[in-house]
């Protein structure tokens, strides 16, 4: 019984370690509470509409950084909860960079970006099919300039409705 | 396009060259033998490399020929490309550098002597398609080095102006490979639109050789010159782009996971490229048909634009397993990693000289990238670059002396070279739009 008890023990505390060490900056966490889609606008009946509202708004990125924030979260929610609605709709997410880093490793950054937006979305529920990675590194800025202003709306995922 | 008959054997051969011969290998670190050596230590400083300059004359052509003064300006123009020689003001020679006789004996060295020229080139027309280009050392009036061209026409000239200038470099320094080497780049053609295209690092000879809708970048030339790769990115995907010398083709081969950045070719023609397998951007090697055929570098992390030395030994890439972007270095045969960069918190862009002992790369600073060299056999890092702009994508010439790389100085991206001392950049001539990714490859003959 107490070598039961131990092995139980000593398997708790084996995955309480896989859980705390396995999370680097780039992961997307694992499904809590807060996780699930948002529930759809009902008035969104439409799909040119849906495809409208998926690929207007872009999410945003830190300097360096691959990690979805709160509120590119709750867009790639909005963004789930359509997808699963209007399953023939696909979406290509392109990664993009703002201009300081140099070309090669902000196309392997913008990759990790468009990525992480699809873990996400595929936690959510959307079908891997729907769903296609792109990056384009420093190549097409949204906004001109050379000031965080300026780079901080190009750290970012765009969303295309490729259907 | 020429012929060329080699003088060098019927010659003697000046011992008080092959002493200046000596320091400049040593100077430029090209021979073992020449390291091994303990000769002026001005020769060995690093920070000072050009602390003694040849100093070249050149003689004014002897007979007719309708190609006389362009040969002429064509030779001077490549020799102004070599840091470690000066060539003198041909009005500062006394009596001038018109020669009554271009070849020994009989050559006035005296007047060289006076403006303490160190080597005399002359050059004489035996017809007005042939012409002999002669190199003396000065100070002995010994005669170094000889070649006879045909010049058939005008657009052979470049072509015996680079063989002659490849020659008179490997007597200095033993190597030539500079004027027998061709720069590949990016050249912007459009918005979205970037293709690849070839020219001599002296200028010249510039072509397009790639024709394909979006972004034709990172282009890598193979080691025996036939093939050019580069990443291919459109609205749909990344792709690896082959163009084949040969037919003049270019095949566009897709990967599973969409990406497919930064390809360098091996020393057996195959190429490592990053590609992403599930989660990151991981380095594979593909095989000659360029299928994936084992991976080279996986982590956690970014691993990205790799660079092999000539022997196959080392590669050199950037990784952000440790957080930021660094530089690392993979023994291929032992698999032992070491990091490169220790200063910076954002290194990138790599290139591993072909001999194997210096990494190149760019490092972020307040004001934009700048090139650092870093030696690996004393661990000592050098700042090769000062903007204004900045500075990236940094790649040694064959040679492992030259160093061509892409600057922001001008306000928009241009091709520059420097040397492994840094110095002066000068910018290649790629013709009007932004150019970047410069890469070498030595041209077929």
């Amino acid at each position: 019984m107490n070598k039961l008890l131990r092995v139980s023990m000593m398997l708790v505390l084996a995955t309480a370690m896989l859980a705390g060490f396995g999370c680097t900056k780039s992961e997307v966490g694992t499904t809590g509470e807060g996780d699930k889609p948002a529930q759809v606008d009902s008035t969104i009946t439409n799909i040119e509409e849906a495809a409208n509202v998926i690929s207007t708004a872009p999410i945003f990125f830190a300097y360096d950084r691959y990690d979805l924030d709160n509120a590119a979260k709750n867009d790639l929610k909005v963004k789930a909860g359509l997808l699963i609605k209007f399953p023939q709709l696909k979406v290509q997410i392109a990664g993009h960079c703002d201009e300081r880093g140099t070309e090669e490793y902000n196309l392997a950054l913008g990759e990790r970006r468009a990525r992480a937006a699809y873990d996400y979305l595929v936690l959510l529920g959307v079908r891997p099919a729907q769903l296609a990675t792109h990056s384009y590194g420093k190549m097409y800025p949204a906004v001109q300039g050379s000031n965080e202003a300026a780079w901080s709306k190009n750290r970012r995922d765009e969303f295309r409705v490729t259907r | 396009m020429y012929s060329k008959v080699d003088l060098t054997a019927t010659k003697r051969r000046s011992s008080p060259f092959f002493i200046l011969v000596l320091a400049f290998m040593l100077c430029a670190g090209w021979s073992a033998a020449a390291q091994a050596a303990s000769l002026n230590s001005e020769f060995m400083d690093p920070v000072r490399p050009a602390a003694y300059r040849v100093r070249a004359a050149l003689a004014d052509p002897l007979g007719e020929s309708p190609y006389q003064r362009e040969l002429h300006e064509s030779i001077q123009h490549n020799l102004g490309f070599l840091p470690f020689l000066q060539i003198i003001d041909r009005n500062s020679v006394p009596g001038g550098s018109s020669l009554p006789v271009a070849s020994e004996p009989g050559i006035d060295f005296e007047r060289f002597r006076l403006v303490r020229a160190d080597n005399l080139i002359t050059c004489i027309w035996v017809a007005p398609n042939q012409v002999e280009l002669r190199a003396y050392e000065v100070g002995s009036g010994m005669f170094i080095f000889g070649a006879r061209f045909d010049v058939p026409n005008v657009s052979s000239l470049d072509g015996v102006a680079d063989e002659f200038c490849a020659q008179y470099m490997e007597k200095l320094t033993g190597r030539g490979d500079f004027f027998r080497s061709m720069i590949a780049f990016s050249k912007n053609n459009g918005p979205k639109r970037q293709d690849v295209w070839i020219v001599k690092p002296t200028g010249g000879s510039l072509r397009q050789v790639t024709n394909m809708q979006g972004n034709a970048i990172s282009p890598t030339w193979s080691h025996d010159g036939r093939f050019i790769v580069f990443s291919h990115i459109d609205e749909q995907s990344h792709a690896l782009g082959v163009w084949d010398s040969i037919n003049n083709r270019v095949q566009r081969l897709r990967f599973p996971g969409n990406t497919v950045i930064g390809p360098c070719f091996l020393p057996d023609n195959t190429v490592a490229v990053s590609l992403t397998d599930g989660r990151n951007p991981s380095i594979f090697q593909l095989d000659h048909s360029f299928r994936k055929k084992k991976t080279l570098i996986s982590s956690w992390a970014i691993d990205v634009s790799p660079s092999v030395d000539a022997s196959g030994t080392n590669m050199v890439y950037t990784s952000s397993r440790q957080g930021n972007p660094h530089i690392f270095m993979t023994n291929l045969k032992t698999n032992e990693t070491r990091r490169i960069s220790n200063d910076g918190k954002y290194n990138t862009d790599p290139h591993i000289s072909p001999d194997g002992t210096l990494v190149v790369f760019a490092r972020q600073m307040g004001s934009g990238h700048r090139i650092f060299v870093h030696d690996l056999r004393t661990n000592r890092e050098q700042q090769i670059s000062f903007g204004p702009g900045s500075d990236e994508q940094p790649e040694f010439a064959p040679d492992s002396y030259f160093i061509a790389f892409t600057s922001t100085r001008s306000g928009s991206k241009k091709i520059y070279l420097t040397t492994r001392h840094g110095g002066e950049a000068r910018q290649v001539d790629t013709g009007a739009g932004e150019a970047s990714f410069p890469t070498w490859g030595i041209r077929k003959p």
